[in-house]
């Protein structure tokens, strides 16, 4: 069976599996399987274009944000539907806009900026909101159905895996993993990099804008400091990090055990949640730089390898002191 | 892994069961006492920029009413009486998680009762759950116009609302003769409100505001804002402030020596904690405060109770604790009338006076229009309630110079 | 505002700028030389302060002395750090560019990892004590006598470390790695001794600012990322590298905010660092100081 085949075979698998959920789930366990579904279609995408072209954007928070408050906002006004559709296409749109203005800087310099520029919305709305419509937050009371928004949620992320499927696939996606591979060489080689990477970017604002235009329904009460907070953004490159961000499950495996852990540690435990996430980013970056869907028992050996060569020379290092 | 077992009881349950049973056999209505213990929940600021307020005003109280209630038996049940068990945990000064734990308690954990959370914009983030899961709140820390405005049936407001409080701030300042203000507020829904009622209150009343500003919670540094004040020299210095920047712009107008004739900071004024940090500069100090153990005897006997269990060194506070406390007597009564009927509850607050140890409080929709808006004083030592003079314990003084 | 105001409002921009600076210094050491951006330096910082604060409140240790006390446990803080996650990351990263992102990657996850660490142990309430309150007279204006101090100590600091980097020989080789990493190593320059020294260094001076705001302000388990991104803000403004740069940029970015407090509001100055940030990294990503 072809890769991709297979690959869609196993998504719709999944996919089925997690629409009947909340039919016999508790509360809790729909609750949880709702943060999955958001941190999935957030890892996925952001894994799309920058582990491909190796930007690394902290611009998450702010896209989400951006769909938050489109929504609340739209909400009274027009369908369910199309307030997503809308948080998307102003997140798409302000993406175009900051991709153009920063996306000719390179690695840090752009992470850095992505960074800036979400704190950057979030202070400004913050204080529009205040100064200007003279409040703080902004409360929901037109909400749908839990269901509703449970499926909306699972067919944003089917639609961010398959579009992670189509466009490995295609020549975007080629022209993407050219851009990280070797910027320059793609440019001679007649990729508009530029146009490439503004799409890229706008690709993951509208995902990342239409997840948080269905999250905010779920909290009735949002604030700049909810919606846009940038550990938002923090634990979905983390998760995609520690997934592999190149690979196409990786970030999915990673949203899954992460968001578990998420839900069940965050009421009580935080601290320790926040820690362990630390730790296992550091020990990640040092060793598996490309995450865990890169695991291989090859892996493994070297690790093994490695430990005992570093035993042996601690103890040779010793041996020669005593002589 | 094998589990230990005990082979003896341990110390504790020998000790209670020591004290239970000579208690039993005095008081047969203990033993009636088996029925399912009344599931109470809520979270707490216990870490965060909300803590102060919240561990001076809210907490203790709903410790210490779990307290005294189990101690007479229980809480009394429409006759029966059934202990108070208090499910709580730390919001950490976070809307999201007070919104997701509440969502918790009243959706999946399906408890009895609920106690609100501390502050203006937690009590908005949870009110329209109140609302849809059908639990009565009660909250004494919120001050809000919006949500008085949203009418939501099964959220009533204890505390004094921006209007009353900024009226009788303004009707006192311009009695005695004040034509300038200078104000600073927290750009949260408190400080906002607040400054809102203020600007109206002002208006037409021949005081003129010299300078406004506004500061974010967690702010570190207020001396650049207070120092142009003090070059405006204006007669009063109104800070719409939290327990953290009160104490904060109290400490750096000392330190740049900013003397206006009136000092009012709104919360933390009213905290022990605040003549604590003063020390002697406290005195003459104004602030929201409405009751002490003089406003009446079972004030006293509250306050002395306070002391008792949680020793002299934490007082509750001359505003908001007097609120909770007074909540926590309505919804005693409720329950002794309506049972655990949610909605009876509801309609029991919403329509009857209650005597509480503040005074009688009444609810016009969600607002209470029993407690008149007050300004309290520090002197010597203690927080008096100056204005209006109907509710006064102590006379208006001039404050002398920060120590 | 008379002129005295004016006065006393720059000198207290002055003072917060005075911070600033020493926080960007090490931020830039570490980055200038070594291409860490180290995102978790506030944490670094916010330890400083609490190891001072226990020290004094639970010790009774004269905050004075933590001064080099904590400059020194942050420095072998950062020794270790380095030691552990860094080297490594220079052995295994293919190109400069990876492992700048990677760096950036780890000081991520040092940054959850201290700001976490620190709230399991001190909890997350605001903390202060009390040193060297008493308002201090000059000219017309008053000054708190600690912040008077955090401005001088920040201020020879700062100077003492430029001074260094300028006339010494050490501090030479240090700019000269900044320069120019292979010419350096060619001329001798050990690379492998001076790395984890100047990080350890940065980390050090972060330390020194944490134990003076300390005395100053109320601590908080966070209250390290407002100061790395003001680092991040300083350095970018005065050139990534540039040791008197950063100096001028910390105190102009203090000056700054302070009056633009004044002319709108304390709400308003996050919105205007970052905006002062973005424009500065579109614009004149090299720096406000620096000549092309």
């Amino acid at each position: 069976m072809k890769p991709t085949h297979r690959d869609l075979l196993v998504l719709f698998a999944l996919a089925g599996w997690a629409a009947a959920l909340p039919h016999y789930a508790s509360e809790f366990v729909v609750s949880m399987a709702l943060t999955c579904l958001m941190y999935a279609t957030l890892s996925s995408s952001w894994g799309l274009f920058c582990g491909s072209t190796r930007y690394l954007s902290l611009a998450t928070s702010a896209f989400f944000g951006i769909g938050a408050y489109t929504s609340a906002l739209a909400l009274e006004q027009m369908p369910w539907l199309a307030a997503i559709g809308l948080g998307a296409a102003i997140a798409a749109a302000v993406a175009v806009v900051m991709g153009a203005a920063v996306l000719h800087l390179r690695g840090t310099y752009f992470a850095v900026l992505t960074f800036g520029m979400t704190e950057l919305i979030r202070h400004a709305i913050t204080y529009w909101e205040k100064q200007v419509t003279g409040t703080v937050g902004r409360v929901l009371m037109v909400v749908p159905e839990r269901d509703t928004i449970y499926l909306t949620l699972l067919g944003l992320a089917v639609l961010a895996v398959l579009t992670s499927i189509a466009v490995r696939r295609s020549r975007f996606g080629l022209a993407m993993a050219g851009i990280g591979a070797d910027e320059q060489r793609a440019q001679t080689l007649g990729v508009n990099t530029r146009l490439v990477k503004i799409a890229g970017f706008a690709l993951i604002a509208a995902f990342a804008g239409a997840v948080g235009a269905a999250m905010s329904v779920r909290w009735t009460y949002i604030d700049p400091h909810t919606v846009f907070n940038p550990f938002i953004g923090f634990q979905t490159v983390l998760i995609a990090l520690i997934g592999g961000a190149a690979t196409l499950w990786g970030p999915l495996i990673a949203a899954v055990v992460f968001s578990v852990l998420a839900e069940t540690l965050r009421l009580q435990a935080p601290q320790i949640y926040m820690m362990s996430l630390g730790l296992l980013l550091i020990l990640c970056v040092l060793y598996l730089p490309g995450g865990l869907a890169s695991l291989r028992a090859q892996t493994l050996r070297q690790w093994g390898d490695d430990i005992r060569g570093g035993w042996r020379n601690l103890f040779s290092r010793k041996a020669k002191e005593a002589l | 892994m094998s589990e230990h077992r005990h082979p003896h009881p341990t110390r504790r349950a020998i000790v209670q069961a020591a004290v239970a049973t000579p208690a039993a056999l005095a008081f047969p209505s203990l033993l009636r006492a088996q029925a399912a213990p009344v599931r109470i929940g809520y979270t707490m600021a216990r870490t965060g920029p909300w803590t102060t307020g919240a561990q001076v005003s809210q907490e203790p109280n709903y410790l210490l009413w779990a307290e005294q209630q189990n101690a007479a038996g229980g809480l009394n049940v429409k006759g029966s009486k059934r202990t108070i068990e208090l499910i709580s945990s730390d919001d950490r000064s976070d809307i999201e998680t007070c919104v997701r734990t509440y969502e918790k308690l009243m959706g999946s954990d399906k408890v009895d009762l609920v106690l609100p959370p501390w502050g203006s914009n937690a009590n908005f983030a949870v009110a329209p759950l109140a609302n849809r899961f059908g639990y009565p709140f009660l909250a004494p820390t919120a001050l809000s116009r919006r949500l008085v405005e949203m009418k939501l049936p099964y959220f009533f407001l204890l505390l004094q609302q921006p209007k009353p409080m900024m009226d009788a701030l303004v009707a006192m300042l311009k009695e005695n003769g004040a034509k300038s203000v200078a104000v600073i507020y927290v750009d949260d829904l408190f400080g906002l409100e607040n400054y809102a009622a203020l600007k109206v209150a002002l208006a037409g009343s021949g005081m003129s505001i010299v300078e406004d500003k506004s500061y974010p919670l967690g702010v570190k540094d207020l001396s650049p804002v207070l120092r142009s004040m003090k070059d405006k020299n204006p007669d009063a210095f109104i800070g719409l402030t939290y327990p953290p920047d009160t104490i904060l712009a109290s400490r750096q107008s000392k330190e740049i020596g900013f003397n206006p004739k009136y000092f009012y900071a709104s919360v933390g004024t009213a905290f022990q904690l605040y003549r604590n940090v003063m020390k002697e500069g406290a005195e003459g100090v104004l602030g929201m405060g409405s009751w002490n153990s003089k406003t009446s005897p079972s004030a006293k006997a509250y306050f002395d109770a306070h002391v008792k269990k949680f020793g002299a060194a934490k007082e509750p506070d001359r505003w908001a604790s007097g609120a909770t406390w007074a909540g926590l007597e309505i919804l005693t009564a409720a329950v002794a009338k309506a049972g655990l009927d949610r909605k009876a509850i509801r309609d029991y607050v919403a329509g009857t006076e209650h005597n509480t140890i503040i005074g009688k409080i009444k609810f016009s929709g969600s607002e209470n229009v029993g407690t008149p808006g007050t300004v309290a004083q520090w002197q010597k030592g203690e927080f008096e309630v100056v204005w209006p003079k109907a509710n006064a314990t102590a006379t208006l003084v001039a404050k002398p110079n920060w120590v | 505002m008379s002129l005295g105001s004016w006065l006393e409002l720059i000198a207290s921009g002055l003072i917060t700028g005075g911070v600033y600076a020493l926080v960007a210094l090490g931020l830039n050491l570490q980055y200038g030389l070594m291409r860490i951006l180290n995102i978790a330096h506030g944490e670094f910082l916010m330890v400083g302060a609490f190891i001072t604060y226990t020290a004094h409140v639970t010790l009774g240790i004269n905050p004075l002395l933590m001064v080099p006390i904590s400059f020194l446990l942050l420095m072998g803080l950062g020794l270790v750090v380095h030691r552990l996650v860094f080297r490594r990351l220079t052995r295994t990263s293919p190109t400069l560019d990876i492992f700048e992102a990677r760096g950036l990657m780890v000081s991520f996850g040092l940054m959850f990892l201290v700001q976490n660490f620190a709230q399991t142990l001190w909890g997350g309430d605001l903390r202060g004590y009390d040193f060297m309150a008493d308002p201090v007279a000059i000219g017309g204006a008053q000054f708190s006598a600690n912040k008077i101090l955090l401005l001088v100590l920040a201020l020879t600091i700062s100077a003492a470390l430029i001074v260094v980097l300028n006339k010494t020989l050490y501090g030479k080789g240090v700019r000269a790695l900044m320069q120019s990493p292979t010419g350096a190593q060619l001329m001798g320059i050990d690379t492998e001794r001076l790395h984890p020294l100047m990080f350890g260094v940065g980390l050090g001076l972060s330390g020194v600012a944490g134990c003076l705001l300390s005395m100053t302000y109320t601590i908080s388990p966070s209250m390290g990322e407002p100061y790395t991104v003001t680092a991040l803000i300083v350095i970018t403004l005065g050139g990534f590298g540039s040791m008197a740069g950063a100096l001028a940029g910390g105190l102009a970015l203090g000056v700054i905010e302070a009056i633009g407090m004044h002319f709108t509001n304390p709400s308003l100055k996050s919105l205007l660092s970052y905006g002062i940030f973005i424009g500065v990294l579109l614009w004149r990503p090299n720096g406000l100081f620096v000549r092309k």
